[in-house]
């Protein structure tokens, strides 16, 4: 698979290669392609997300090592240096001080303020000194972003059936001082994206996900999030707007 | 308009080189008109082939009125010594003029065509021949093929003083060597060899024809090209900003003063908008339909 921008950019200035790494939120399995690409020894690849997992099995688990499809469910199917877990990563399933290289790619704004701390917390103990914390992810959309709108209905959609936002956008400097009280040492700051392009295919993927968190708790308020999300997605269409932003941080020895 | 020097030629550029296959698509009038337009926006450098229906005819009164402000670059699909002497005379009186600034080698595609062309009964023989009588200035090759056979005909032609190949975010936003056209852009530029961008504006293929016949697009481009004046201004500096010596403007009448507009405003494009750009193509052609990130 083509590894994006976001990535190559987010990646290119730190050691990767012949280290452990953490992906932390697998999702599509972008951050995960990049590591394997820069030389990774080794990447875990953690999502709580069934489909997540297989996604980024057969995208990136087809590239690399033996050629196998890695489409077999089984973990280690795609040479030596692959594996994806379903875990969660509150409880991170490695031990103390073992990862070299850890990256959260736009893992945070999924991730409300209690579970961001937990996760924190198991960067630190996982993290092997000397180790490099990425954490790319995006500011908060500037007043006026129609997608702002979606994003609203979709987090009180979140609220009213789960009791928590589905989307927080951290500011980068909120997050700098964050991972610094975790222990870790800021090294840098970059623009991955500035617009960020909200094409399409996310929007309507954002619609349809308020439309059904609001159908898990039935009644009028519900029904009104659901009719407003598919407006507003149909509204919108596609917008760049905001920036996406590239820290780097690291475990001191 | 900003110019660039074209490799070691001699000539600088301007950032936007007219495609003059866009005169094919109008009658003697307006094709004059649009020439007309073009020089006033100050672009100095034109590119045409015998292969664009009427264009060589269509350019050649302006051409003529014009002469000393335009850089003239022409092509050949010949690969012998006999066929692009031919087809060199052919251009020369269709253009009606006595020289040629910049004479490609058009559309390379396979290797056996780089053996064929660098053989000693190759075009390029006759190419050297012609520059010789002076009837050419410098010499240039297009593809829209494989990178790798690109970079084998600048180690194999010395003599080589530019390139014409495609460069847009679709391209730039794909890591697989048959895409890496990057790579040409970056050798070029190693051995001072100038660049002209193609496919800039390329928004996709057309619909399969039996959704769309051909005689129902509407645009007269290979590709369905992007029209919005936003998109062609931001395909346009992207291109520009990859480097390129010239970007070529695209192939239907419709969209250059669209393109036009956006060389005369060129001033640069940062790294974080050019990303900006290959993400929303690469989530526009995704695989995986409910990508939530970048
Ligand atoms: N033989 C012909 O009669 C001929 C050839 C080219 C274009 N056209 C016409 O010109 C129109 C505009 O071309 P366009 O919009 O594609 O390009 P454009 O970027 O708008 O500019 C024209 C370029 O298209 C290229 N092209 C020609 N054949 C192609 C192919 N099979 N696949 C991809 N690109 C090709 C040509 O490049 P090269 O010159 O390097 O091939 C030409 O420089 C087309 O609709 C077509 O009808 C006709
Ligand atoms: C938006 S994706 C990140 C994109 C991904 N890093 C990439 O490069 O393609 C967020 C991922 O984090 C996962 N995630 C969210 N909360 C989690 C948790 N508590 N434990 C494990 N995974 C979690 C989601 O399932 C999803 O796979």
């Amino acid at each position: 698979m083509d590894v994006p921008q976001t990535v190559t950019v987010a990646l290119d200035d730190r050691p990767v290669a012949g280290r452990r790494c953490l992906e932390a939120g697998a999702g599509a399995g972008n951050a995960t392609a990049g590591l394997l690409a820069n030389g990774a020894a080794r990447v875990y690849a953690v999502t709580n997300d069934r489909d997540h997992a297989r996604t980024t099995r057969r995208r990136v688990g087809r590239d690399d090592g033996d050629g196998s499809d890695g489409d077999d469910g089984v973990d280690e199917s795609d040479g030596d240096r692959l594996a994806v877990l379903e875990a969660d990563l509150r409880a991170v399933p490695l031990p103390d001080d073992s990862v070299g290289v850890i990256t959260a790619h736009g893992l945070c704004n999924v991730l409300d303020p209690a579970s961001l701390s937990a996760v924190a917390e198991e960067f630190s103990r996982v993290a092997s000194p000397g180790a490099q914390l990425v954490v790319d992810d995006y500011d908060p959309l500037p007043d006026g972003a129609a997608i702002g709108g979606l994003f609203a209905v979709e987090n009180a959609a979140s609220e009213l059936a789960r009791g928590r936002p589905a989307l927080t956008f951290y500011p980068a400097a909120f997050l700098r001082r964050f991972f610094a009280g975790h222990g870790w040492e800021f090294e840098r700051e970059r623009t991955l994206l500035e617009p960020v392009p909200w094409t399409e295919s996310h929007v309507s993927a954002h619609g349809d996900r308020a439309v059904s968190m609001a159908k898990e708790h039935p009644g009028e308020p519900c029904d009104a999030l659901a009719a407003t999300a598919r407006r507003l997605a149909t509204d919108i269409g596609s917008e760049s707007v905001g920036r996406m932003y590239g820290l780097a941080f690291r475990f001191p020895e | 308009m900003q110019t660039r020097p074209l490799g070691d030629t001699g000539h600088d550029s301007t950032v936007m080189t007219f495609g003059a296959i866009a005169l094919n698509w109008l009658e003697q009038e307006g094709a004059n008109q649009l020439v007309e337009h073009v020089l006033d926006y100050g672009v100095n450098h034109f590119d045409v082939a015998p292969e664009y229906g009427d264009a060589e005819l269509k350019l050649g009164p302006k051409l003529r009125q014009h002469r000393e402000e335009i850089f003239l670059g022409c092509k050949t699909q010949e690969r012998t010594y006999e066929g692009a002497w031919r087809k060199l005379e052919r251009s020369l009186n269709r253009l009606g003029v006595d020289a040629i600034d910049l004479y490609q080698v058009h559309g390379l595609e396979y290797d056996e065509e780089l053996d064929a062309i660098t053989g000693d009964d190759g075009a390029l023989a006759a190419f050297r021949e012609a520059k010789e009588q002076g009837l050419i200035d410098h010499i240039g090759l297009t593809s829209h093929g494989d990178p790798g056979l690109i970079l084998d005909a600048l180690d194999r032609v010395d003599d080589l003083e530019s390139l014409m190949f495609p460069l847009n975010p679709v391209v730039a936003g794909k890591d697989d060597d048959e895409y890496d056209y990057e790579a040409v852009l970056a050798r070029a530029d190693e051995k001072n060899v100038g660049t002209l961008g193609i496919k800039a504006f390329a928004g996709g293929s057309w619909p399969p024809t039996d959704e769309l016949p051909e005689s129902d697009r509407p645009f007269a481009n290979w590709y369905r090209p992007v029209t919005a004046p936003d998109e062609v201004r931001e395909r346009f500096d992207f291109a520009a900003a990859q480097g390129l010596t010239s970007v070529v403007s695209a192939g239907d009448p419709k969209l250059v003063t669209m393109i036009l507009e956006a060389a005369a405003d060129y001033d640069g494009m940062d790294e974080a908008a050019q990303r900006s750009l290959i993400e929303r193509v690469r989530h526009d052609d995704s695989p995986v339909p409910e990508q939530l990130h970048h």
